[in-house]
């Protein structure tokens, strides 16, 4: 295994949520849970970040949000949607300002459902997520090695 | 010119550059354990700041100025040969230079990116330089009126540590150590975990390597100042490096506690009371030193 | 001897020749050729006479005498004619008392006293000469480019270059005749000379704020050459003599006798070098073009002030009252000064500030007296006059071309004017970090505070150095911003601005990089030849090392600067979509468009001038009147 899925910091962006998936997303955090046990850091600075917890459905208002906070992440690194909102838009799918999924706006690596979605769940999908992050940092030093 | 110091500089410098941030990185990993601790957490592993470490390195490497890659290598530079002049026997008030011009070039390097997050960041940490400056100064003149030399290796030749004469100077360092370790209540540049009110301070466009680079300085700084610490109770007796490395070891575990335990204050507290305990700690324990 | 006499008289004739000679190529020509003469010259005696030992010449003449007699005159007419012209009283009065003083100096009590040594040379004034003579006239060449701008800039005011000239050739020989002055009678015309150029080069501008300004200069000033003359008055009275080297010899071996005289000498250095209370009129003199500032700032009048203070050292080191007025208003200036940097956005103020601190950083070293006290003074002259001429011919270019002096406009400079702002700063790096010369200076100074037991000092110093690496840093950092892609506008800089920019720059390098040969060639002659004793100042292994960190600082900022980095660019983090990142415009929570902008910060809450200086004025006036006391007393006592 690499360092890439050792030390995996997070960033949290509620795209529009109920804040239900939130509190949760931050009860994972806290000392209840203790996911710094795996390394796990809030950072709160998209550029330090390594997954991306993204909750609540996607509109035109937080698309260009989600898409900046996105790019200013670096390689490598994975992105979970995190309740059902984030996975398609939820018991908001048909709303006239709502487009759908995160998925519609970034690509998605791992869905973790749930309304709201558990801690459990969570931590399940970040440790999912982790397998992906592997992938994606072998790949990126290959391609480094390609480059120079 | 004496070649000698230049050689024993340079070894030092690069025993330091080895083991500093060896240490550095331990200490770091009993940190986040301890204070995970004091916050009813089991905490992360013991290597974890080295697997952070080696996590930023193999990130994708990007910069926004350009510049600050040139800053921040200058920055640890100038923090390990700091050390390595520390840890041979040099100078302390060249020491204390060198260390200050280190934080100049990380405070550049954040300037340089012309980030609003990042200049906030910088501008407060060029007042935690300011705050804690006068009582570092106030430390090496005692230190120099104690020991009789600003060479560290002067201790060895003491027949009682410096601390029996300069616990005042002592116990400033430990107020300022607070605000050089950049923990809570004076994290003003650089917020700690998870409190996030200027996003990452000083860091903020600071990146994958570049930021393992800015992890390994603060590695070094630690154990720089630690030594600080420590060299207050070495003197001519050899079990007195055991002692002086467990003093320095109860610090840290005090700053510890002190970072857990207190919140985070405005800059105007910060420099009010780093420059009242510099004058009533260490002022006046460089003018008693004088007049005995 | 001749090349002594040359650069005192050369000067005088070049500027008499451009106060008559209108004509802007023949001032061109007049100008860069005398500069490259005077600064030929002075190569040449530096070179001769390196880590000479005080040598003294025979030499008296009446013409000299009735020329310094004629002088005294013509200034103190000049300023009666001011005064009267302008309707200030105080002026006025202090004019008609020092032209009555002085004449009746020269006429009664200068003829009974013969100096038969009226000119010499040591280390101290070899390196003064190369400050004036380099620095000076480097600034000299700077002003061609300069003042075509601002006569450009100002077509209201009256194109009045050839006495704006004039007066700058005359400061510089005025300099060099204080320098390598024996006879103080002599020395105080040069002294006259350099108060009334400046009185001339601040008001030149015929502003309402510059006629007070030039005002308030020759006000203080003028009160501190009456100091001088008292002083004079004592040393024909009492000594008997005018010599200054027999003058500090007589002294050391009676410290009583000199208390009042050496009070007097040395509140005519404080007020020239600005010090506190009188600190006032050297901010004033920032409404003057900015070739004058750096002429004042670095490598003149301030200097001659400090100057007479470093000589007046070893007199300090035995008299008491005289030596704690000069150390504690030395270091209390150095405090605030450097305190109310902080709170200044415009950077010539900034800039004034910094050298009223390190002035009296230097006054406070003269005041200790020590060899290691003066090693570090004499460094601090140096290394002050190299960086801070730098940074004013930078300043004065950026304000020509990006159209503000204020630090918060210099925003993106590393990108708009990519030169000069390399330049700017590396003078402000030379100015306060290691391993460059200011700090190895200050560092000296501290010291020889501490073996000296100056606690007060180590204090003033301990708090005064934070406050320097606050307003140093913060400047830096606002300079070294790398965004977007302004327009640069540093095509239309003068040829002559560059050549004086780069001189400088490459000056204050390599006095930094030869800091060890500095010190062994001509800082230690001249200790040796005044205290006759080693120095046991810092160890030469610690400036070899510094020495080579410079070097290395150097080469790898150059580097960096030139060859960029290689990694992709990103923008910075906004907290929002970017509009245009580069720009910084974002779009926040409202939909609108925002610009992210950052200001340093000022501290006026803490740091203000209207709560530093109340402090400083008080606290100092009442050392120099209770030192002045001090001496009156030690004085009847000994009638």
């Amino acid at each position: 295994m690499g360092f890439a899925s050792k030390s995996p910091w997070v960033i949290h962006y509620d795209a529009s949520s109920c804040n239900g998936c939130d509190i949760e997303v931050l009860a994972a955090l806290c000392p209840g849970y203790d996911v710094e046990r795996f390394g796990i850091i809030n950072t709160g600075n998209p550029k330090h970040a390594d997954i991306f917890l993204v909750t609540g459905s996607v509109n035109e208002q937080n698309k260009p949000v989600l898409q900046e906070i996105y790019n200013q992440m670096l390689e490598p690194k994975v992105v979970v949607a995190c309740g059902c909102c984030a996975c398609t838009g939820g018991v908001f799918h048909d709303c006239y300002n709502v487009i759908g999924g995160v998925d519609q706006a970034i690509p998605v690596d791992v869905y973790a459902p749930g309304c709201a979605v558990r801690p459990e769940a969570i931590i399940d999908a970040v440790v999912e997520g982790l397998g992906v992050l592997e992938q994606k940092a072998a790949a990126l030093k290959e391609n480094q090695k390609k480059g120079a | 010119m004496d070649a000698n110091f230049l050689i024993t500089t340079i070894i030092g410098t690069v025993c330091f550059a080895v083991l500093a941030p060896v240490i550095g990185c331990l200490i770091d990993g009993i940190d986040r354990i301890v204070s995970a601790r004091m916050q009813g957490r089991v905490g992360p592993k013991l290597l974890q700041p080295y697997w952070d470490v080696r996590k930023l390195l193999g990130k994708d490497k990007v910069a926004v100025s350009g510049s600050e890659d040139t800053y921040i290598g200058l920055a640890l530079f100038f923090a390990i040969l700091a050390g390595g002049i520390f840890f041979s026997g040099g100078n302390l008030l060249l020491v204390v230079f060198v260390i200050t011009l280190s934080s100049l070039f990380f405070i550049v390097a954040a300037y340089s990116t012309r980030s609003p997050y990042a200049e906030v960041g910088a501008a407060r940490e060029t007042l935690q330089v300011m705050s804690y400056e006068p009582m570092v100064l106030f430390m090496a003149v005692a230190f120099y009126q104690v020991v009789g030399t600003f060479d560290t290796s002067g201790v060895f030749l003491l027949r009682h540590p410096a601390i029996c004469t300069a616990w005042g100077a002592f116990i400033g360092l430990c107020f300022v150590l607070t605000i050089k370790l950049r923990k809570s209540p004076f994290d003003i540049s650089s917020s700690h975990h998870a409190h996030q009110e200027i996003v990452k301070g000083i860091t903020t466009e600071m990146s994958g390597p570049t930021l393992a680079k800015v992890e390994i300085m603060h590695w070094c700084e630690t154990v720089l100042f630690m030594g600080w610490v420590g060299v207050f109770f070495v003197f001519s007796h050899p079990i007195s490096i055991l002692v002086a490395v467990l003093v320095a070891l109860v610090i840290y575990l005090f700053e510890i506690w002190v970072d857990n335990n207190f919140a985070r204050v405005k800059w105007q507290a910060m420099l009010k009371w780093a420059w009242i305990v510099a004058l009533v700690a260490g002022g006046l324990n460089v003018a008693v030193l004088a007049f005995i | 001897m001749e090349l002594v006499g040359f650069l005192i008289l050369f000067p005088l004739l070049s500027a008499i020749a451009l106060y008559f000679i209108k004509g802007n190529g023949a001032r061109k020509a007049i100008v860069l050729g005398s500069a490259a003469v005077i600064a030929f010259a002075t190569l040449v005696l530096c070179i001769g006479n390196v880590s000479t030992p005080p040598v003294f010449y025979d030499f008296e003449s009446t013409i000299v005498e009735v020329a310094c007699m004629v002088i005294g005159v013509v200034i103190g007419a000049i300023v009666l004619w001011f005064a009267w012209k302008y309707k200030n009283v105080l002026a006025g009065v202090l004019g008609a008392v020092q032209l009555v003083a002085s004449v009746v100096f020269d006429l009664v009590f200068a003829h009974s006293v013969h100096v038969a040594q009226g000119l010499y040379i040591d280390s101290l004034s070899v390196m003064m000469a190369f400050i004036i003579g380099i620095i000076g006239s480097g600034i000299c060449v700077y002003a061609l480019g300069y003042m075509e701008d601002h006569v450009e800039e100002h077509p209201e005011q009256d194109d009045r270059r050839p006495l704006f000239f004039a007066l700058m050739f005359l400061f510089l020989s005025a300099m060099f005749a204080i320098v390598f002055s024996n006879n103080m009678t002599w020395m105080f015309t040069g002294w006259e000379v350099t108060t009334l150029c400046s009185f001339l080069l601040i008001g030149y501008t015929r502003t309402d704020e510059a006629i007070a300004n030039a005002f308030r200069q020759i006000i203080m000033n003028i009160a501190g050459g009456i100091g001088f003359l008292v002083a004079l008055y004592y040393c024909a009275a009492r000594m008997g003599t005018l010599d200054f080297n027999q003058f500090i010899q007589m002294g050391l071996s009676a410290p009583a006798v000199i208390a009042l005289p050496v009070c007097a000498l040395a509140f005519a250095g404080i007020t020239k070098a600005a010090q506190m209370p009188f600190h006032s009129w050297l901010l004033g003199a920032m409404v003057a073009p900015t070739p004058t500032s750096a002429l004042l700032h670095s490598s003149t009048m301030v200097k001659a002030g400090v100057f007479l203070l470093v000589k007046l050292a070893p007199l300090f080191a035995i008299s008491v009252a005289p030596a704690v007025m000069v150390v504690l208003v030395g270091g209390i200036t150095f405090t605030l000064a450097s305190f109310m940097a902080i709170s200044q956005s415009n950077a010539k103020r900034v800039l004034a500030y910094s050298t009223i601190a390190n002035l009296g950083l230097i006054v406070a070293c003269a005041g200790v007296g020590t060899p290691e006290a003066v090693w570090a003074a004499m460094f601090l002259i140096l290394f002050h006059a190299a960086a801070k001429s730098l940074l004013f011919l930078c300043v004065g270019t950026a304000e020509h071309h990006i159209g503000s002096r204020d630090i918060e406009d210099m925003d993106l400079l590393f990108e708009r004017m990519p030169q000069l702002a390399r330049n700017m700063m590396v003078g402000i790096m030379i100015m306060f970090v290691a391993p460059f010369g200011m700090l190895i200076s200050k560092w000296a100074t501290l010291v020889s505070f501490v073996d000296n037991h100056q606690v007060a000092l180590i204090v003033l110093l301990a708090y005064g150095s934070a406050a320097t690496f606050m307003f140093w840093a913060k400047w830096l950092g606002k300079l070294s911003g790398v965004a977007g892609n302004p327009d640069n506008v540093e095509a239309t800089v003068h040829k002559s601005e560059w050549g004086a920019i780069f001189t400088m720059t490459t000056l204050a390098l390599v006095f930094c990089i030869a800091l060890p040969w500095l010190s062994f060639a001509v800082v230690l002659p001249y200790i040796d030849g005044v205290y006759h004793q080693p120095v046991f100042s810092l160890d030469s292994d610690v400036l070899a090392l510094m020495s080579i960190l410079s070097l290395a600082v150097i080469i790898v900022l150059v580097a960096g600067s030139v060859g960029g980095s290689k990694k992709r660019r990103v923008g910075a983090y906004l907290a929002g979509v970017s509009v245009d990142n580069l720009e910084r415009t974002y779009r926040n929570s409202l939909s609108q468009e925002a610009k992210a902008s950052v200001r340093n910060m000022y501290l006026s809450d803490i740091f203000g001038e209207e709560r530093v200086t109340p402090v400083g004025v008080v606290s100092t006036t009442i050392i120099i009147v209770g030192a002045f006391a001090a001496a009156l007393a030690t004085m009847t006592a000994l009638l």
